[in-house]
């Protein structure tokens, strides 16, 4: 079981799911193939015109000026107008093989060790659970971002390149080190900031179409496109690229509107999209592509039978996927399927998984890991279920109290200080993680050398509490036990969460925080209803996490600048706004809106320079540290998982950034074994036992 | 007062039927007991004797350590009484503690893990612990006077609303009576409990307790009162239709009078009966809220809410799910064995003059 993470998405209301659900059952009609096939071939023209003209006229806005146009100084109207004047480059730009640059140092990543182990076989069968139907089977728009689209991408394809998962240094062009994918080669050129790529001529989507530039083209476009309804893939892929630009059917290159460190990263972790797939692209895009499975690069395909829904989904090894013998792909993704039945209840799914009918089970929960299956648990000391504790090296996702600052009585920082070290994160840790998490240090942890080196979360302290409560006026201990001031105020927030999993933590939060005088009104929503309720900035404080994916620096405009806090932050001399009003569909939950971090943030933006950009991080989380208003809680150093005797893994067990056991596909099924435990069972042998710790990746 | 003969006939019947008449002792005195839980169930204390001078906690506002002489953070912080027992141990002082010294709330750690312990009567936790160490003794008791109360609180709001629709439009008839069938007709095929679950989706449920409680109670008894109606109605219909109303009509009784003399105390036995049945209907739908998680917001005490962690702890902590199971069962089953009583004392077969 994971965690339910806050991601960047848009929660969709049950209403119109209903109507997409009519909507798409009212698709049934066009029986005749010919009509269907002359209908197709209309609306492939349709797009390919739609498409042709995007590239002629898409222009390539400065970053001031994309910039402007986000804080409302300039109208569209008026950028349609320069760029019809032909002010603006373009964005798309098609060029020939003599106009790539003659120096360019390919590099292909070769060198670098192979993932998996060679003991791995192929064959069988992963019987796995999911607590929801995916609700999609398109890779962006509405709902798309799930928990299901790992497997439908962000695992299982194979991207141009990838970061290699143990080799995590950065070399000495500021970049991560990557392995092949798609891309054979590439290169880039930080004085023109473009990053050149060319895809290996074997490279096929798994449907058999080959993978060429034309895709590449196609995936810009498609991404811009307001059709897809996913208005952060539309921001990103227009503001973080400055020009795509085709040499020839092979080779392409981007150009980045600033030189930042890991510049490479930006184009080789994408995957891209089927021109030949997405042939009726449209405005109905969401509601046509809704159960369409996408072609990626990677190995699986779920087949028209293989998915019943609303109750299980299976994924099929194609028979002859590009990359079976490539290096660093050989020894992964070796179960000829995956099956996932739909298990609703946690309790019922481990159940399943103790009978034998799931191969493995997220044990990290204490609970779990302690109670449903000690260490002395049958299963175990018989040794068909074995165990593994893996410490992992990763960025870690922010579970913490984002306090709303905008709101009355939290916009003083004493109370938000206060409110540091009112609440007993070291009890919950202890007591009912049982001394197994760690405390967070920072807004930022796991980053390795962007992490600050020596800033600790405030500890709970109930005299500091207090006293910085007094200093806010809160002196007086009211008839419970809660503070009040002389206006008769209570001090008394709303703490809302969508962690079902975790209200335990927040009761406990709770009682102790009533040691310090401040009450905490607990509110458990399900995950959509207490996302939609932060991104409206509806909450006092609300206890949350933000994904985080290995990247090689934090984030902090999205969170913490101010022009995603208010939608006017400042006047024209740069004192408060005294009418600015919340800005909602932000990820800056604290409502944080400081100069001083503004300024730095936008340095770091701006900035290409590793040291630079790691002394503005430090500052950064100094301020934010003073502001108070992100309350850090805990991390997970590892993930703990149970699997059967069959399900192998490598030696070393998995790689040092997995987040999960299954996330880099390492593990495979062997068969045969299954057979032996079903015996051994029955016969009530016992097989050798297993429940190891690899603690090769742990930082302390 | 004295009692109209039928009546004290019925009552005799009533404690005559043994089972029924212990059951309804037995949950008065439960209830009654209940609504002074803080004084049995409690982690503040009873009585604190410090320094010659006797102390009340459990209703008077919450205390700093200070007042005990306490020193350090415990000075600036709400009182810990078992932690002061322990510290007058052996002095003049003394702190009387209830007889299950914890609160509904209070996390207590088993060897420093916050899980849950099975019952341990050396640490007083009589009916163990739940998953977060709170002790089940303590949060069955509040969850339960919760239950109890809200289930008074329904029965007579219930009845209010339908004994008076039903009587008006048993006595009124006509078009009022048309109107109000088709609108009752209307309104119970509203699903009750889609309109609960739609209805806290909405409400926040930061909203002080007793409002939610509040709120949950008054759309149940929105959506529960018209069945009375039927009853009632028919039961109007036919004493208005007697002999004796139609005497005090002629001698020029107000229709207040007539109503509330004649024809309530005439239809009244028949609603008591469904009285009990009403209770436990009460009592199930707030449990099987809580344990859907549309009830009462964490860490609210409730008898579902420990069903439900029973069940998903249902091998490791056994105790959770019994301990509620039996619980509910012994509440349900007490109220049904006092319904089953108050229908056979009332059965007007039994004592009826005429018909």
């Amino acid at each position: 079981m994971q965690y339910p993470q806050a991601r960047r998405r848009t929660p969709l209301p049950l209403t119109a799911l209903l109507l997409a659900a009519i909507l798409a059952g009212c698709g049934g009609g066009g029986d005749d193939p010919a009509a269907a096939s002359a209908d197709h071939e209309a609306r492939k023209a349709a797009m390919l015109a739609h498409m042709q003209a995007h590239f002629d006229t898409e222009p390539s806005l400065p970053p001031a000026v994309g910039e402007a146009l986000e804080r409302g100084e300039v109208t569209q109207e008026e950028i349609d107008r320069r760029a019809a004047a032909g002010e603006y480059e373009r964005f798309f730009q098609f060029l020939t093989p003599a106009d790539l640059p003659a120096d360019l140092a390919w590099e292909n990543g070769a060198d670098l060790p192979e993932v998996g182990s060679p003991e791995a076989r192929q064959g069988g069968t992963l019987y796995s659970a999911i607590q929801d139907f995916p609700r999609t089977l398109r890779l962006l728009g509405p709902d798309a971002n799930g928990s299901f689209r790992p497997w439908l991408l962000d695992d299982t394809a194979m991207n141009f390149a990838r970061r290699h998962p143990n080799v995590t240094t950065i070399d000495d062009q500021g970049n991560f080190r990557y392995y092949p994918g798609i891309a054979e080669a590439w290169t880039m050129d930080r004085e023109s900031r473009r990053v050149f790529v060319r895809i290996d001529p074997a490279a096929r989507f798994n449907d058999g179409e080959p993978i060429t530039t034309d895709d590449v083209m196609f995936s810009f476009y498609f991404w811009q496109q307001p059709w897809v309804q996913a208005p952060w893939y539309n921001n990103f892929f227009s503001r973080n690229f400055e020009h795509v630009t085709r040499y020839d059917e092979h080779t392409f290159s981007v150009t980045l509107p600033e030189a930042k460190p890991n510049m490479i990263g930006r184009m080789l972790e994408l995957e891209p999209m089927p021109l030949h797939f997405f042939a009726e692209f449209g405005e109905d895009f969401v509601q046509r592509y809704q159960w369409r499975h996408v072609p990626t690069s990677g190995p699986y395909r779920i087949r028209e039978e293989d998915l019943r829904k609303g109750r299980s989904i299976t994924l099929r090894q194609v028979d002859d996927w590009w990359a079976r013998d490539k290096k660093h792909w050989r020894y992964r993704f070796n179960p000829d399927a995956v099956h996932f039945t739909v298990i609703r209840d946690i309790a019922k799914a481990f159940e399943a998984f103790r009978k034998g009918e799931l191969g493995m089970f997220n044990v990290t929960l204490p609970e779990y890991y302690y109670e449903k299956l000690p260490a002395d648990d049958e299963l175990l000391k018989n040794g068909y279920v074995h165990r593994a504790v893996f410490y992992n090296d990763t960025p870690r996702p922010t579970y913490g109290l984002w306090i709303n600052s905008g709101r009355p009585l939290l916009d003083n920082q004493d109370i938000r200080v206060g409110i540091h070290h009112a609440t007993n994160w070291e009890k919950v840790i202890a007591e009912y993680f049982r001394g197994d998490y760690q405390r967070m240090r920072t807004s930022a942890d796991g980053y390795g050398e962007f992490t600050h080196p020596t800033l600790e979360a405030r500890s709970f302290d109930v005299e500091a509490a207090l006293a910085r409560f007094a200093a806010a006026g809160f002196t007086r201990r009211g008839p419970d036990g809660v503070l009040v001031n002389d206006a008769g105020t209570r001090l008394s927030f709303n703490l809302s969460t969508g962690y079902e999993a975790l209200k335990d933590v927040l009761t406990i939060l709770r009682e102790e925080a009533l040691q310090a005088g401040v009450e905490f009104r607990l509110e458990v929503l399900d995950g959509t209803a207490a996302w939609k309720k932060v991104q409206e900035k509806q909450h006092d404080i609300a206890f949350s996490a933000f994904a985080v994916s290995p990247e090689m620096y934090p984030r902090y405009w999205e969170t913490f600048h101010s022009v995603n806090a208010y939608d006017v932050p400042w006047l024209a001399d740069g004192s408060p706004n005294p009418d600015r009003k919340l800005k909602p569909q932000t990820n800056n939950l604290t409502s944080t809106a400081l100069p001083e971090l503004d300024r730095r943030i936008e340095a770091y933006r701006a900035s290409g320079d590793v040291e630079e950009m790691k002394r503005l991080a430090f500052e950064m989380e100094q301020i934010l540290y003073e502001d108070g208003a992100f309350v850090p809680g805990f991390v997970i150093p590892f993930f703990r998982t149970a699997y059967w005797h069959w399900v192998r893994w490598p030696e070393d067990f998995n790689v040092k950034l997995a987040s999960s056991a299954g996330d880099h596909h390492l593990y495979w099924i062997d068969e045969s074994e299954r057979e032996r435990v079903q015996q051994a069972r029955r016969a009530g042998e016992a097989l050798p036992a297993s429940d190891r710790v690899f603690d090769q990746y742990r930082v302390e | 007062m004295r009692l109209n003969p039928l009546t004290v006939r019925k009552l005799k019947r009533f404690r005559e039927i043994r089972r029924g008449y212990y059951s309804a002792i037995l949950l008065a005195v439960l209830t009654v007991l209940s609504l002074g839980a803080e004084l049995l169930v409690s982690d503040r204390a009873v009585a604190v004797r410090y320094d010659g001078e006797w102390y009340f906690p459990t209703y008077a506002d919450v205390k700093l350590g200070a007042e005990f002489g306490l020193t350090g953070t415990a000075a600036v912080t709400p009182v810990d009484y078992r932690a002061l027992a322990e510290r007058f141990a052996g002095t003049d002082d003394r702190v009387i503690m209830p007889l299950v010294p914890w609160g509904p709330q209070a996390n207590d750690a088993v060897d420093g893990v916050l899980r849950a312990r099975a019952p341990d009567f050396e640490r007083e936790h009589y009916l163990g612990t739940d998953s977060t160490g709170r002790d089940i003794l303590a949060r069955l008791v509040y969850g339960f006077r919760t239950a109890i109360l809200f289930a008074a609180a329904f029965t007579v709001l219930t009845y209010a609303i339908g004994i008076s629709i039903g009587c008006a439009m048993g006595y009124f008839g006509g078009v009022f009576d048309l109107l109000f069938q088709r609108l009752i007709e209307i309104w119970s095929n509203i699903p009750f409990l889609y309109m609960v679950i739609i209805v806290f989706s909405v409400i926040p449920s930061t909203f002080e307790i007793s409002t939610r409680i509040g709120i949950l109670l008054l759309i149940m008894v929105l959506f529960s009162w018209t069945g009375l109606t039927y009853y009632m109605r028919t039961e109007t219909y036919r004493e208005k239709a007697r002999d004796y109303t139609a005497a005090a009509l002629v001698l020029g009784a107000s229709t207040a009078r007539v109503i509330f003399r004649h024809i309530l105390p005439n239809t009244i036995a028949t609603m008591i009966t469904f009285v009990p049945f009403t209770v436990v209907s009460a009592i199930t739908a707030i449990t099987a809220l809580d344990f859907l998680g549309w009830g009462l917001p964490p860490p609210t005490p409730s008898i579902g809410e420990l069903l439900k962690q029973g069940t998903a702890n249902l091998t490791t902590a056994p105790w959770i799910v019994t301990s509620a199971f039996a619980v509910l069962v012994f509440v349900l089953a007490v109220v049904t064995f006092i319904g089953e009583a108050v229908r056979e004392a009332f059965d007007p077969k039994k004592f009826t003059y005429y018909r």
